[in-house]
Formats: C-alpha cells, structure tokens, sequence
C-alpha cells in the first residue's frame, strides 16, 4: 500500500475543490500498475464526491445541498459540546457531508487512473475556512 | 469597519511553537480538538465573516495557574504580524504585587489599546479598593476596559464575581472609564441593559452564545429578553461586536446580528463606530447616527 496525506486550506465556508491532479501524481508516484486508489477525508464536515468540473455544476450541487440543509432550520446538534468546551454550529456541514459521503475509488490500469471523461475527484468543505486533512491510499491488486 | 471586540488568540500559530504551552492552553480555557490556526486561516475567518479588525485580548492567571494564557507581550507579537487587522487589549492578574507596573509597561511600551480583566477567573470583585490603581492607570492612559460578565465556560470560574450589578460601582465611581461587560453579561441581560441605561460608560459585546444556532440564540437574547427596541432605541451607541471567537462562531455571530431587525445605521454603530468609540480611536468630526 502507498499512502500519501495531503494537507489543504480552505477559503470559504462552502467550497468545492478538484483534487484530480494530486491523485493522478500519487498514483504516478506510487509505482502502482494494477489496483486501486481511494481518496478520503478525515474530517465529518467535509466530503469527497466525484463530478463532472463544470462551474455550473458545482453552483447547482452547492443549491442542491443547501436546500436539503438550510441554515436556518432548527438543528438538534446546534448547542454548546462539553467535550470541545464550544458550540456546535455546523449542522448542516454533517448533514451535506452525509449527502456527499467521505471517500471514493478508482481503478488503476496500466500505472494509470482508470477515470470517465467527465469524471473528476472534488473536495467538498462544508464547514470552512479551515485547515483539512486528505488521504489517498493506493494498493496494488494482481490482474488475473 | 466591521470590528470584532472579543477574540482570544489562545490558538494563533505564530505563538504556539512549544508543545507544552500549546496544551496549556487547551487545559486552562477548556478549549480543545481545534488545534491551532495559522494567520492565513484568520484572515480567511474575517473575510467569511466581513470583518476588517480583531481586538484580541491576553489573558493573565498569573496567580490561579502560575503563568498567563496568552501574555502581553504575545499580543504585541501578533499585532506586529498584522498591524492593519489586529487592535491588542493587555490583561494584568489584580492579585499580582506588580499588575500595576506590568499594566503601565503594556500601555507605554507594548502600545496595547486596553485591559481585559475577568473577575470570576482572577477572583476579584471589580468594586474591590485593590482595583482602583489598575483602573487609576487606564484612566491616566484614557484606555477602555473589558471585562468578562456572566457566565464563564472556563474552569474554575465564579459567575457570581461577574455579575453586572457588580460593575455599578465602578461605573459609577469612574464615569470617564470606559468599560464593557462581555457576553451582555449572559444571562443578566436586562441587568446588562439597565447598567447600559443609566451609565454611558458602559458598553457590552453580543459575544454570547451558549444554547442553540447563533441565529436562534441572537434572536431569544436580543429580541426576546430584551427587545429589539431597547437596543435600536437606547443602547445603540453601547453595543459591541464580539464572537469570544474561538469559544464561539464569528462568521454565523456576524451574519446572525442581520435578522434581529435593527436599522442599518444601529447595525453600522454595533459592528464598528461604538468600537472606535469605546477603544478612544473615534475621530472628532466622524458622523455619528442619532
């Protein structure tokens, strides 16, 4: 296995961000012929999805996204965490980063990721700015 | 400008390069799992938030935990880093013997713009006669003071020492001190708004935010407790921005002052002009909203 952590900080309190280049160079760096990459957050605010890198798109799924979780509804998680000794405002960065799920995979073929045209890996920051942390772990199958 | 009268930068990379006092921190403010944020996360912070300037504030509980949580002259540091979007406040411990020579060195030679002081962490009563060389000195310097009022998350904390009535004395004492309860005073906010009421020299900061979204909470305090009118009406000129950031949340606290339904020129007041005012940096001939 090959594992790779990536650090990014975000800008914006909702934000997509293509992360494709950064798997392709891993996989490259890698070695890795045959098998499979993942690409995962370590975060519970933020998500991993994969689309196609279109403005319009990212403005739509933004829309979308929002409109499954308002700011302004009445959240249960709104409230201070004795465990963090603050308040939880951010609701409706665990309800989107359950929409988008935390992770996905790719095959690799022939060194390559194995992608559709139209296909490209984002990060999804639903509770920026903030200082994120990134995996993408590539493991080597054998081809029978 | 958009200020924010209340940050602790307990948190800010720049000063925390050793470990131990990293954790410190986390221990004696009962903040934890949030890390520690570089200048350029702040700044990201403040433009999400719109706002233009942090009045971050040293903490000193020399004689409670031995050392100070964020000391003067890491504040001084921070201000150097960015001059243009920090103001700095100083905090001196009143149980310490030199507090008042500690206080006069950060007012002249660090050049910090005020005192935050809390007396149910610092165990003092604000009318206390040992506080009168401290408040001695901020008058001498024409500089504000920003006390923590109402509850406190922090441990070890007495609620009772920060309870508005508590501040009468000195606001009464001192009317050319400037001096703002933190938090409204959470949860005495009409206790707040009476002392606001009867002593312009008292202002009060919105950093309050213990139950619910900051919208919910704004809306019940600042509406409901109190109604919106007495703020729009009377205390406009006394009310301050401030999120206790990173305790609470700056950029839902700042868009959260919008649905109370102030006027926009109250609104302009509490988000900068009365700031300016309370920190003396109000230029004469500045137009003032009546």
């Amino acid at each position: 296995m090959y594992l790779k952590s990536i650090t990014l900080q975000t800008s914006a309190y909702n934000e997509m961000i293509v992360l494709t280049p950064q798997v392709e160079e891993t996989v490259a760096e890698s070695g890795v012929k045959n098998g499979m990459v993942t690409v995962l957050t370590k975060h519970t605010t933020t998500g991993i999805t994969v689309n196609e890198a279109l403005e319009c798109l990212e403005s739509d799924i933004q829309i979308a996204l929002s409109l499954f979780a308002p700011e302004d509804r009445p959240y249960s998680h709104a409230r201070m965490l004795r465990d963090y000794g603050s308040t939880a405002g951010n609701p409706t960065g665990h309800l989107k980063a359950m929409l988008t799920g935390n992770h996905c995979h790719f095959l690799i073929r022939d060194g390559r990721l194995d992608r559709g045209g139209a296909q490209d890996v984002y990060f999804c920051e639903f509770d920026g700015p903030a200082r994120r942390k990134i995996l993408i772990i590539v493991e080597e199958h054998t081809v029978l | 400008m958009f200020i924010d009268i209340h940050v602790h930068p307990a948190f800010y990379e720049p000063i925390n390069r050793d470990l131990a006092r990293e954790e410190m921190r986390h221990e004696a403010l009962d903040i934890h799992k949030n890390g520690t944020a570089p200048l350029a996360h702040i700044f990201n912070q403040m433009r999400c938030a719109g706002l233009d300037r942090l009045c971050l504030l040293a903490q000193d509980y020399s004689t409670s935990i031995g050392q100070t949580v964020v000391s003067n002259q890491e504040i001084r540091e921070l201000l150097d880093l960015a001059p243009d979007r920090f103001f700095g406040f100083a905090s001196v411990d009143p149980h310490d013997p030199k507090a008042v020579e500690k206080l006069e060195d950060a007012f002249l030679r660090l050049g910090l713009q005020g005192l935050n002081l809390h007396p149910g962490r610092q165990k003092f009563l604000p009318s206390a006669p040992e506080l009168e060389p401290i408040y001695a000195i901020c008058e001498r310097f024409d500089k504000p003071v920003l006390f923590h009022a109402g509850l406190s998350w922090e441990p070890d904390t007495q609620t009772r020492l920060g309870h508005p009535l508590e501040f009468e004395a000195v606001a009464a004492a001192h009317p050319k001190l400037r001096i703002c309860l933190g938090h409204f005073g959470w949860p005495w906010v009409r206790e707040t708004a009476m002392l606001m009421l009867k002593y312009p020299n008292v202002y009060a900061d919105t950093a309050c935010l213990y139950f619910d979204s900051a919208r919910e909470f704004y809306i019940q305090t600042f509406t409901r407790d109190i109604p919106a009118t007495w703020i729009d009406r009377s205390l406009r000129h006394q009310v301050m921005f401030g999120s206790d950031n990173p305790r609470f949340e700056q950029i839902r606290m700042a868009s959260a002052l919008e649905e109370l339904g102030l006027r926009d020129s109250t609104l302009e007041l509490i988000r900068g002009r009365n700031a300016l005012d309370f920190l003396g940096l109000a230029r004469e001939g500045d137009p003032i909203c009546t």
